[in-house]
């Protein structure tokens, strides 16, 4: 299930902070123009300010009843599972991750992008073994860390269009691209159904188990800012992502079309998300 | 709901100045413009100046990245923290925009033993726990105070469920309202905790705030405060207001055109890293890395600035209207619901400039309940030297400002030096709140609430 990817944007609206951290190192390489085979990006490509919200009057509702369900419930629930000791923590969250990896191997396949199918699976097999069920990460220890993704990336490479925003209940802000993307992903589990972990007994629990890791592992809270214009805040930066991510990809694609094998090597080489 | 203080640290220290995302967030948030060109146009400097020059780039810099790690006093390892939500009775009905702001939430962290409490008040637009008063909490604590931190009053969270009036921004009113809610506070601390005696502080505006908590105080003496530190205070608070107006129109432009181009370089400037980056995801690590790539002439630092400071204006200003009902974008016979788009208000506020907000709601509201008062003397009631006696002859008034700071001009900060005397120290790194939690502060800040600070013989 890759319930994380929608509200990992919420982890990323805080740091969009200036929020002294030049610390941070990120290798931002310049990439050789020969392998460039998109023009770059211009102020003109960038989209409009305002952003296509049909549903608004019902996003508004559904935000609201998200914001009350974490508050009463989600928050609460995953405060008290911070005081699990952090090593217990760890290892739920690999098992969650290591799950998610089968998706993401069928995804890498639906988008072509074989090398990385390769490493999804490497590492699903590494840390099943190895790992022991998926509780270490031991194949980002043989430098071979995860990079995630999912069917919502599948469409997008596809060609799909974002469509309009929309906010899920439970799961929060989403475009009905990435609301179809990640049911795609959960039928995907649960058709393979790995352990039978997803139709079994265990199922139900489960599931709360891992809603209670992606949610402990966001940095988040509703109406922090305490702003009234948070709705607005988080739809303009939510889409805004997205976009920057399908361009990203479509870039990606088009450098590998171009036949620059390095870009897709180094792709390999770096540790992706966190 | 209790947590550790150290796993949020981190986390808190993102949330931070974006607090107040949005546009405007984005946009400070990462770099504006050609972050590899070499040259560094510096922003024109209006006339009236700045302490130590608005070109002056270190300023600027660390105003908006902080203080460096490397030099951040070290802090204890675990500091516990609860969340405080309290209602408080004076609270006016809840608009339904303002539904998630029903009750105050303070931060509170105590000691095992009895014990000084100290409390912090946050800076402009800021709420009760951001990366700012994590660092004093850490160092409050580790030096053995109680400590409990607390929104500005210019937090939209304070301004629903904590003023009494609505209208944020008024020096004397927003500290009476400050000191009414810590006595709520205080009354509903754990049983436990045993206070031996308060101190306040405060960053920026906050620092103003808890100056004139405490002259409050002196007069009333329910909570006989000991002494106050502020920390970067500004002096007249309006014509550090306008300072940063200035800056958001010499940096940013005016108008939505203005904005709209400076988003546009952005996102343009973001997707042009994260291709050239090995991201799966658009995530933390990305953006921080970015605005550290992309931010780099005084142009791009003051434009954050101006733009950061600008967000919270729109929240005070939106609180205000509504408030007041003095319908400058709030219709106030159908004010917005929970349902209605707020992103036309959003789109109007983004492009007013503070001034607007004095002369549109918060003049017009104040002058109605005060018969005496003209607009020149709101504004003279919102300078410092409403408690400057006070602060001239109680030692027990402490202050740190820095050189560079660009809210304060050299007018401002000599005024400081000339009534706190010996009790301020001046740095002459830092710009606005860039030092904080460094080394040297927090060891001073230390000294001044321990009553220890040097104060040379005359």
């Amino acid at each position: 299930m890759r319930r994380g990817a929608f509200y990992c944007v919420l982890a990323v609206v805080p740091a969009v902070a200036l929020a002294g951290c030049a610390s941070q190192s990120i290798s931002f390489r310049s990439v050789p123009a020969e392998q460039e085979a998109l023009p770059p990006v211009t102020p003109a490509d960038a989209p409009s300010m305002y952003t296509y919200d049909p549903w608004e009057r019902l996003n508004r509702f559904t935000y609201r009843f998200n914001a009350r369900f974490d508050e009463a419930v989600f928050l609460r629930v995953s405060n008290a599972y911070r005081r699990v000791p952090s090593p217990v923590r760890a290892g739920v969250h690999n098992f969650f991750g290591n799950l998610s990896e089968v998706d993401s191997v069928i995804n890498y396949v639906l988008q072509w992008r074989l090398k990385r199918s390769a490493r999804s699976l490497g590492r699903f097999v590494i840390n099943t073994t190895i790992g022991i069920g998926g509780l270490f990460d031991a194949a980002a220890k043989l430098k071979l860390p995860g990079a995630p993704t999912g069917f919502g990336t599948t469409l997008a490479m596809w060609g799909m269009h974002p469509g309009p925003y929309l906010v899920i209940p439970f799961l929060g802000p989403s475009t009905l691209r990435d609301g179809i993307g990640f049911f795609g992903d959960y039928g995907t589990s649960y058709g393979i159904d790995v352990a039978n972990l997803y139709r079994g007994n265990v199922s139900w629990g489960l599931g709360a188990a891992n809603a209670v890791d992606q949610r402990s592992n966001i940095n988040f809270r509703y109406y922090s800012t305490g702003s009234p214009f948070e709705y607005e805040n988080i739809r303009f930066l939510y889409v805004r992502k997205r976009l920057i991510e399908d361009e990203g990809l479509r870039a990606k694609d088009a450098a590998k079309g171009a036949k620059s094998t390095p870009r897709e090597q180094n792709e390999l080489d770096q540790p992706a998300g966190k | 709901m209790k947590f550790s203080d150290t796993s949020l640290a981190r986390e808190s220290r993102f949330r931070d100045h974006v607090v107040h995302f949005g546009v405007a967030a984005l946009l400070s948030g990462a770099g504006l413009v050609h972050g590899a060109e070499p040259s560094t146009p510096a922003v024109a400097v209006p006339a009236q100046g700045y302490a130590a020059g608005l070109a002056d780039s270190v300023g600027l810099r660390a105003t908006v990245f902080g203080t460096p790690p490397q030099n951040l006093a070290p802090m204890p390892s675990r500091v516990p923290l609860v969340e405080i939500n309290i209602s408080l009775p004076w609270a006016r009905p809840v608009p339904d925009v303002f539904w998630f702001d029903r009750k105050l939430r303070v931060w509170f962290s105590a000691q095992a033993k009895p014990a000084p409490l100290a409390i912090v008040i946050s800076g402009t637009g800021s709420d009760g726990n951001n990366s700012k008063l994590s660092s004093l909490r850490g160092a409050l604590y580790g030096a053995g105070y109680h400590v409990l931190t607390m929104p500005s009053p210019t937090f939209p969270g304070f301004i629903v469920s904590a003023s009494s009036t609505g209208v944020a921004g008024d020096l004397m009113q927003d500290g009476r309202d400050l000191y009414a809610a810590m006595q709520q506070i205080i009354a509903r601390l754990p049983r436990k905790v045993r206070v031996t005696e308060i101190d306040v502080l405060g960053y920026s505006l906050g620092g103003a705030n808890a100056a004139v908590v405490k002259s409050i105080d002196a007069g009333e003496g329910k909570l006989k405060i000991h002494r106050a530190v502020m920390i970067d205070p500004p002096v007249s608070l309006f014509s550090s207001v306008g300072r940063l107006d200035r800056l958001f129109a010499v940096s940013v432009g005016s108008g939505d055109d203005a904005i709209e181009r400076l988003y546009r370089r952005l996102y343009a400037e973001l997707a042009n890293l994260y291709r050239a980056s090995d991201r799966v995801q658009v995530d933390e690590d990305f953006l921080l890395g970015a605005a550290a790539t992309a931010l780099q002439t005084d142009a791009e630092f003051s434009a954050a600035i101006a733009l950061s400071f600008r967000v919270n204006l729109v929240n005070v200003f939106f609180a205000g209207d509504l408030y007041a009902g003095t319908g400058v974008v709030v219709d106030p016979k159908h004010p917005p619901k929970v349902g209605d788009s707020l992103e036309e208000t959003q789109r109007k506020l983004r492009n007013m400039p503070f001034a607007d907000y004095f002369t549109k709601v918060f003049a017009p509201y104040y002058l109605k309940r005060r018969p005496q008062a003209t607009a020149a003397s709101l504004i003279a009631d919102n300078r410092l030297d409403v408690i400057g006696d006070t602060l001239r002859n109680d030692p027990d008034y402490y202050a740190q400002a820095n050189s560079d700071d660009v809210i304060l001009d050299q007018q401002e900060l000599a005024w400081l030096q000339d009534t706190l005397g010996p009790r301020i120290a001046v740095y002459d790194h830092g710009g606005h709140l860039g030092n904080i939690g460094e080394r040297q502060q927090v060891s001073d800040m230390l000294k001044m609430l321990g009553g220890s600070w040097p104060v040379p013989a005359k």
